[in-house]
């Protein structure tokens, strides 16, 4: 097992490396200045790619990168907060997003999981036809649509929580935005718990155990849930990742200084960032590396049968 | 029960914990921001909302007054040699946040520094403010930027030497590229940490930075007490909340989150039609001009179809410019026919704005698809080319009213003008900016903001190799008027000056370089107890210096 | 006692030569006649066929119901020679109006009957948004496809075969969905024209992953099942494990997967309008007449309404499809 996960760990470093290098290749072909500028003559904006390296061959800037990135510096910017480090701007929006990622995956899970066995239980029946509609509706209505549907009637209407986010009252003002990123997560979640419960019910063993006399939580719990798990695991993994890199439409109207903002703001602002594109790209691919090999574990923990770290022979 | 009643607490908690926060935010003025603050470096800082910010926390030189005069700040008083080639300025007692006077070394030094840096403001000391060696400095590397012809010759005088004299240059002064950083304090910083937190910045202005990390969405600043003006500010502080759409913005004003927001199209005709909300709602320019840009060379347009002067007035005239403001901007915007937009740029003879008058050329550009079309007829006949198709570029990222100008526009043009088809390219102001810049376009619509009150700032693009003259129009008679208004013949003569701008105004209209558009408004909603807010078209779009709340 | 018998060749004849053991009666019928049966039998899942047909008849018939096209500005000029547009008008149908208070509308476009009202510019939502379902189903189908052929295949053989087949081609996944998707649809759009075309590749590009995910997580699963192994055991192929012994049990997620990725694929293609990459304007898709209605929001709540209602049926209308293909697909259920 540690032979293994060292193993993966070492292909993820190998990974992240290709990661990076295409995604260096592929943002100095994009369309996009890197010191977008009205005002600048040819020469001023020559100097200052020269001054940046960007004249020097692709790999020479590529080895020269990873050795800052090795000891932690991640350049800064040069068309977005081109004063400041990147480390500065990308910790505070890191653990913005982070946080409120964090909670919206601990509601959408919770929720939805609950909402998934309850319309399992009760198969056919009301719950389980609101338990459908709730899903899809979830899945229909863009999480920045509920954003300010909360926001206009319980920030609005009723003044309860604050308009904008405000980090000095990091819960309070996480609420909204949590939750309707959350919605997402929950109708899936729901959804898969929903559908892969009756299935596992209508299973062989359930009804074994069922005939044996089992019943109740501990059957649920116990052989139906386990079960049902693993596809839920696997669709859970990137919407984690997602909800961790934060949501561009939902941090601009609640006014939170995120992740997915800013990769757009990187990308799509007056130019092109390439150094604020590249660290938010090893950041976000070192998450959905990380996550993946987890889930791939966890498989091994919900059923002890699955060996993904099985070699061929074994199969 | 037990469960009950703590979450019964709980909600209470909350509760009061939102009142007490609502309360703190009474004494400051909530201000929306359209972006996020990029830098509160002046060397760094190139758009509206960041130069807003430095300016409420540093005075220049100079400051704007409610016209927008350039009136004293640091600068207690000036002399201007009788060559009109060097500015004494002399300074008043002023200090900055942390203890220290506020000297000519520290002018010295900041300027030195933008030329040595030659980012995109520098231009305002070599193209524009004509200062002595600034252009040597900014276009090479090497050169000693202690050559900048600034010099200090004791703390409380700053001397300037010009190339030329240069009529608008007090102005100049209130502009941030132009202020104060004290060398000492910068230089003990770490490399590329300042003005990234409170505690990297230095205010001499009205504002000190309170709570601020780069690429935050919400800052505030409060009240500097040991502001040489002190008295005439009355705000305790400001709170700026960046506010990413229109409709979030009324709301937000509504809730009374913010005291000053500004919202377009849609919003405003709603503001319009509530009777509360129309009283709070307030036009201001805001200086831009939107305008079509149209690439002449071989390479575009069907191998240079816009080259042709014809087919350019056909497509300025085919456009219902008044149709545009008044049924897609909807925020007060003014539908404009000339190069250089209105309300703005006025004659110190007369008073009067430059383009006051919106018909001057009314002969070239209106609307008028009767004449578009005998324009299309004659490039027709000249072209030899009956079908003209071409691809309209604009971001989609740079305001709500753009994607409608621009399918507005297409329609516009397609019912005038038959044989012409336009393809719409919506992308990323990132790409249209490239796509420009290597002229990699047929169409282009984009906008210019005035970086000083002078016509000069608009008719100095369509230079020949300008590095703004996107379309390469070229025009030898147009480059001496230039030439002369900003280092000749001119310069010294201002009326003849401005009667020369006015002939190179023509030029660009009879030859629709440009079809302008509208000149941008702000619709502003301010509440009903806050006075004084100053709105700029130039330079720095709004002052709090005079502000009150009731 | 009877004695003499001497039993002869042929009473007795071997049974499995009579096939006895086979069910004819239920051989008879097909695989698929029964899947089509069942399917049909069920009352939810031909709801949501009905519904998605309704949906389809609309998106081709809705935009000539009236007589405004899909980028017809309704306008017209009044005495000062000012153009007169009809935009940001609530639904409004005059005859029920007349019916019900007796009056006329009043406003300048009171003879009109906007069912959906008019968007920003001064055209018929109804039209736009039957005209946008167009696109938006188009995009769904789509989306059936990659993940049917793609990201199940894929899924499945890399989690069958594991091992090294399976490292490297998790790894591809990884390099594939990490690619920020605004870099390379701008890099592919340097040379591909934009449009439609554009947006199904972008599609391809990583759409596919999820179902991969899911389909390789079943087969992981599955894979150490008994009847798998008594298949392998009996000289069966990797192609008929794969595809004809463990592909029916892992229908369930996939599926569900399949109906979870269609929204996601319509506001992908509305995001990509947004940097200039979809669809070309004043074309419009569902997606992007949400987020056009979003900027709206609360001024003009009503312009948002009718594609997220468009798009919520069509979801309600795939799930009864899916729900119901799936119960008559798979074999173990109950009702079978």
């Amino acid at each position: 097992m540690a032979k293994y996960v060292c193993k993966r760990i070492g292909m993820a470093i190998l990974t992240l490396l290709i990661i990076t290098f295409l995604l260096f290749f592929l943002v100095r072909i994009m369309p996009g200045n890197p010191f977008p500028s009205e005002r600048m003559s040819a020469e001023q904006i020559a100097n200052k790619r020269a001054e940046m390296g960007l004249d020097d061959p692709i790999l020479v800037q590529f080895v020269r990168y990873m050795s800052g990135v090795l000891r932690g510096d991640f350049g800064k910017g040069t068309s977005l907060y081109n004063g400041a480090p990147i480390k500065t701007v990308l910790s505070s929006a890191i653990s913005n997003s982070f946080r409120i990622g964090g909670i919206a995956i601990l509601l959408g899970t919770a929720v939805g999981l609950i909402l998934g066995i309850t319309a399992a239980l009760h198969r056919g029946r009301f719950l389980d036809s609101f338990c459908t509609v709730f899903s899809i509706l979830g899945v229909c209505v863009p999480s920045y649509v509920f954003l300010i549907f909360l926001q206009y009637n319980f920030s609005f209407r009723i003044p309860f929580f604050p308009y904008f986010f405000d980090p000095s009252r990091f819960l309070f003002s996480s609420v909204i935005p949590s939750l309707s990123l959350s919605l997402f997560t929950m109708s899936t979640i729901a959804r898969f718990t929903r559908n892969e419960m009756v299935e596992v019910f209508d299973s062989d063993y359930v009804r074994l155990a069922e005939s044996k006399g089992m019943y109740g939580r501990n059957l649920v719990m116990k052989h139906v849930l386990r079960n049902a798990l693993i596809p839920i695991v696997t669709v859970l993994a990137p919407l984690v990742v997602d909800l961790l890199t934060g949501a561009l439409v939902v941090e601009k109207i609640y006014g939170i200084n995120g992740i997915g903002k800013l990769m757009v703001d990187a990308i799509a602002g007056e130019g092109i960032d390439y150094n604020y594109v590249l660290a938010l790209g090893i950041l976000y691919s070192a998450l959905y590396i990380g996550i993946m090999l987890i889930v791939d574990l966890l498989y091994g923990v919900l059923d002890p049968r699955i060996r993904v770290s099985a070699k061929e022979g074994d199969a | 029960m037990k469960k009950t009643l703590s979450l019964l607490l709980c909600v209470m908690l909350l509760v009061t914990a939102s009142f007490t926060a609502l309360a703190d935010n009474d004494t400051y003025l909530g201000v929306m921001l359209g972006t996020n603050v990029m830098s509160l470096d002046t060397n760094l800082a190139t758009d509206g909302d960041s130069f807003e910010v430095i300016a409420d926390c540093i005075d220049g030189l100079m400051q704007m007054d409610a016209d927008g005069a350039a009136v004293p700040a640091i600068a207690e008083s000036y002399d201007l040699s009788d060559d009109g080639l060097t500015y004494t300025f002399h300074l008043r007692d002023a200090k900055w946040s942390n203890g220290t006077p506020v000297t000519a070394q520290d002018f010295v030094f900041a300027w030195r520094r933008i030329a040595q840096e030659a980012g995109e403001y520098a231009y305002m000391l070599d193209e524009i403010g004509n200062i002595k060696g600034a252009a040597e400095i900014i276009g090479s590397e090497k050169a000693d930027p202690s050559t900048l012809g600034v010099s200090a010759p004791d703390d409380k005088t700053f001397v300037v030497e010009l190339n030329v004299p240069v009529s608008f240059f007090p102005s100049l002064m209130y502009f941030p590229t132009f202020y104060p950083i004290n060398e000492a304090f910068y230089t003990s910083l770490e490399e590329g940490t300042y003005g990234t937190s409170p505690e990297t910045f230095l205010s001499n202005g009205a504002f000190i930075l309170e709570d601020y990390t780069p690429g935050t969405a919400n800052l505030s600043l409060k009240k500097n007490p040991d502001y040489w003006d002190a008295d005439r500010i009355k705000l305790a502080g400001l709170k700026y909340q960046v506010v990413g759409s229109s409709d979030n913005a009324l709301t937000a004003f509504r809730t009374g989150a913010l005291h000053a927001v500004s919202i377009s199209g849609n919003q405003v005709a709603a503001a319009e039609k509530d009777p509360e909300l129309s009283k709070d709602l307030t036009v201001t320019g805001a200086g831009y001009l939107w305008y079509l840009s149209f690439s002449q060379t071989e390479k575009n347009a069907q191998g240079g179809m816009l080259a042709n002067t014809n087919l350019r007035l056909a497509i300025s005239n085919a456009i219902d410019r008044d149709n545009l403001v008044d049924n897609y901007v909807m925020d007060g915007s003014l539908a404009t026919y000339t190069a250089v937009p209105p309300q703005f740029a006025a004659s110190s003879t007369t008073g009067e704005d430059f383009s006051a008058d919106q018909d001057m050329f009314s002969d070239y550009v209106g609307y008028d698809p009767d004449k578009a079309l005998a324009y299309l007829e004659a490039a027709k006949t000249e072209l030899g080319v009956d079908e003209f198709s071409f691809s309209m570029i604009y971001g989609n990222n740079e305001g709500d009213e753009v994607g409608k100008v621009a399918q507005a526009i297409k329609e516009d043009v397609e019912d005038a003008l038959p044989g012409v088809t336009i393809t719409l390219q919506p992308m990323t102001k990132a790409e249209r900016l490239d796509k420009m810049q290597n002229d990699n376009y047929d169409i282009a619509l984009t906008r210019w903001g005035p970086d000083y009150a002078d016509p000069m700032t608009y008719l100095g693009m369509w230079v020949t190799n300008n590095s703004n003259n996107y379309g390469f129009w070229s025009n030898a008679e147009y480059d001496q008027l230039i030439a002369d208004c900003t280092t000749g013949a001119y310069i010294t003569d201002y009326d003849a000056r401005w009667e020369a701008m006015y002939k190179a105004e023509a030029l660009v209209m009879q030859e629709a370089v440009i079809a302008p558009l509208y000149t941008k408004a702000l619709a502003n909603l301010i509440a009903e107890n806050v006075n004084g807010i100053q709105f700029h078209p130039v330079a720095l779009n709004r002052v709090y210096k005079d502000v009150t709340m009731e | 006692m009877q004695s003499g018998y001497t039993p002869q060749k042929g009473d007795f004849t071997f049974l499995h030569r009579q096939d006895l053991s086979t069910d004819t009666n239920f051989a008879s019928q097909s695989y698929w006649k029964g899947v089509f049966v069942h399917f049909f039998h069920n009352r939810r899942a031909v709801t949501g066929l009905v519904i998605v047909l309704l949906i389809l008849f609309f998106s081709l018939f809705g935009p000539v119901m009236n007589s405004f096209g899909y980028r017809d500005i309704v306008q017209y000029r009044n005495e000062n020679n000012k153009r007169v547009v009809a935009k940001g008008i609530a639904p409004q149908i005059p005859a029920l109006h007349r019916l019900f208070t007796g009056e006329e509308l009043e406003g300048n476009f009171s003879e009109y009957t906007f069912l959906f009202g008019t968007d920003d510019l001064g055209r018929d939502l109804w039209t736009r948004t039957w005209y946008g379902a167009r696109v938006s189903l188009l995009i769904a189908f789509v989306t059936i496809i990659i993940d049917m052929m793609i990201g199940m295949s894929y899924g499945l053989i890399s989690g069958y075969f594991g091992g090294m087949v399976d490292n490297v081609m998790q790894r591809f996944v990884e390099i594939a969905n990490s690619i920020p998707r605004l870099v390379i649809v701008s890099v592919l759009a340097i040379f591909m024209p934009k449009g439609m075309g554009l947006v199904i590749v972008a599609l391809l590009l990583t759409e596919w992953i999820g179902m991969s995910k899911i389909a390789r997580a079943e087969m992981l699963k599955i894979k150490e099942q008994e009847y798998v192994l008594a298949s392998r055991t009996l000289g069966a192929g990797n192609g008929h494990i794969i595809f004809k012994e463990i592909l029916p049990n892992t229908i369930g997620p996939i599926i569900t997967q399949v109906m979870f990725s269609i929204p996601t694929a319509i506001f992908t293609e509305a995001f990509l309008s947004f940097v200039g990459v979809g669809i070309v304007l004043p074309q419009c898709s569902v997606g992007t007449l949400i987020e056009d209605g979003f900027n709206n929001i609360t001024t003009l709540p009503y312009q948002i309404l009718p594609p997220i209602l468009v798009l919520a049926l069509l979801m309600l209308g795939f799930n009864f499809i899916g729900d119901g293909l799936r119960e008559a697909l798979a074999p173990k259920l109950e009702d079978m």
